[in-house]
């Protein structure tokens, strides 16, 4: 099984540190947040994450995974707001009682564009860099060890997870479950399934922590590293101008308001 | 030296002690086996004598635990993690999941303690030789069969450099080329100085390493000696041992009429070839 989504193809994006990654998500959270326009988010996606996908040969993981969470989620947005957005006055479609507004689209995609961008980013994020680089970047960074393991190894615990429901939910069905197509009746059929699930996910957890700290994970002492993460005066200028930008993205539009 | 002197032990909660009065000792550089039943409390004893009972189990624990003349009582659980390195039965588990290489794994454990990068890298490569993973290191542990990702369980635990190494059914999981991969690592160990013990149910294969076998039933040890005299003591069954395939034969043949009466029943294969060879029926 794969430690997790991550694939090293050894690309300038694998290369960068971690921190950097990290530092750009959390940009891209704040500029779009900030700047709520479709096109600012549109932006991002076409001229940062997709070239950077592309430079690291994860395009088509990116897309596979990223289309997954975000077409229902885009889907539910658009039906839910282009058709009972409250200040939707412009009907572009009707259907008997049912009103599709121009107000109601135009804010779908606004709230969707955002989502895309931040789903992409950190997609991309998990798909170029490994659990554990992220772990000793944000160690060396000064954040508790602990802390940090949580952050990667939930990252490597989803492949885990899937694994083991494809496995319960093969025992179920070679018990007889039959797995109806309707998406409702579905997931009444699983809901039994989460038990076992979540219950072996528990003794997992245990075992885990035992070999852990079987190897000095408790330990207070000052943590080292058998290799180091690179990093570079570069990249560390990068974090600072990309922080600049989130709190400008924050800042400016206050301002502007004020004057 | 591994002595475990009175030993009584309950979980939290628990009205019923686990382990009662049990006592165990161990020489340096020997494989000791202890063996028992489903249930008979070996994996609560693996965590005893890795320091896990009381420091991460909490629990009511009394009597006395002194490997290599400390008291793991006074110590605190990364002091233990130095003085006993604990392999769990489940390989998959034991990678951390935070390196993505045989090599960052087996650095994990020096990297929680705080060791130089140099010396690290020397360890590691010292174990990796030792155990004949060195081919492993730059793959993924994830990569790796289920034998191999045991031996790198043992590795991360040997590059710690304890005195004492506890396993907890290591091979349970394992196919017999698997078994065979621990079993031999674990024989090459003990003639490096380590002292082991293993909890197994694979008798023949403890017969075959141990130097001596420890059973636990009714919440102590009840038997101590040399594999062979362990085995084959009529009690097994009552103890929820068992027997190895070679005394199990024996006995039937016996029961027909078809063994010798005077010759002890076999627990090897070389005692079985005695055993039937010669001798009056």
């Amino acid at each position: 099984m794969a430690p997790a989504l991550f694939v090293d193809t050894g690309s300038p994006v694998h290369r960068l540190n971690p921190v950097t990654k990290l530092v750009a998500l959390l940009s891209i959270l704040v500029i779009v947040f900030a700047l709520p326009q479709w096109w600012t988010s549109a932006i991002v996606v076409v001229a940062i994450l997709v070239p950077a996908a592309i430079v690291a040969r994860r395009a088509r993981a990116l897309a596979g995974i990223g289309g997954r969470i975000l077409l229902p989620i885009v889907l539910v947005l658009v039906l839910v707001q282009g058709f009972t957005f409250p200040g939707g006055r412009t009907v572009v479609w009707q259907w008997g009682a049912l009103s599709l507004t121009a107000e109601g689209l135009t804010f779908a995609l606004n709230t969707g564009a955002r989502i895309v961008a931040l789903v992409l980013a950190s997609v991309l994020l998990v798909v170029t860099t490994h659990p554990g680089d992220l772990m000793s970047a944000l160690t060396e960074h000064g954040l508790s060890p602990k802390f940090s393991y949580i952050i990667s190894s939930t990252l490597q615990l989803i492949p885990s997870f899937r694994t083991r429901a494809d496995g319960i939910l093969l025992a179920q069905q070679a018990r007889g479950l039959a797995i109806p197509r309707s998406p409702l009746r579905r997931v009444r059929v699983m809901l039994p399934l989460l038990g076992p699930l979540v219950l072996g996910m528990f003794t997992d957890v245990e075992e885990r922590g035992t070999a852990m700290e079987a190897r000095g994970f408790g330990s207070t002492v000052r943590r080292t590293a058998l290799e180091a993460v690179p990093d570079s005066p570069g990249q560390r200028l990068a974090r600072w101008l990309m922080a600049a930008l989130a709190a400008a993205a924050v800042v400016v539009p206050l301002v502007q308001e004020l004057l | 030296m591994i002595e475990l002197a009175d030993v009584c032990y309950a979980y939290p909660g628990a009205e019923r002690f686990v382990l009662e009065h049990a006592d165990l000792r161990v020489e340096p550089g020997t494989i000791a086996g202890v063996v028992g039943a489903s249930g008979a409390g070996k994996t609560t004893l693996a965590k005893i004598l890795s320091g896990f009972i009381p420091h991460v189990d909490g629990g009511e624990l009394s009597g006395s635990v002194v490997i290599a003349g400390r008291d793991l009582a006074g110590l605190s659980l990364s002091a233990c993690v130095r003085q006993v390195g604990l392999v769990i039965q489940n390989p998959f588990n034991q990678i951390s999941g935070a390196r993505y290489t045989v090599r960052g794994e087996l650095a994990f454990g020096l990297e929680n303690l705080g060791t130089a990068r140099e010396e690290m890298a020397d360890r590691v490569t010292q174990v990796a030789d030792l155990l004949g993973i060195t081919q492993l290191l730059d793959r993924s542990p994830y990569e790796l069969s289920g034998g191999q990702q045991q031996l790198v369980a043992i590795a991360s635990m040997l590059v710690l450099r304890p005195p004492v190494l506890v396993l907890d059914e290591p091979t349970s999981q394992l196919d017999p080329a698997g078994t065979r991969m621990v079993f031999g690592v674990l024989s090459q160990l003990r003639e490096s100085g380590c002292t082991i013990v293993i909890f197994e149910h694979k008798l023949e294969l403890l017969h075959a390493h141990a130097d001596r076998l420890h059973v636990l039933a009714g919440q102590r040890i009840v038997a101590s000696g040399q594999p062979g005299e362990v085995l084959a003591d009529p009690r097994t069954d009552e103890w929820g041992v068992g027997a190895t395939r070679y005394t199990r034969t024996g006995r039937l043949a016996r029961d027909r009429g078809l063994g010798p009466v005077a010759v002890p029943l076999p627990v090897s294969f070389d005692e079985a070839v005695g055993f039937f060879g010669g001798g009056p029926r």
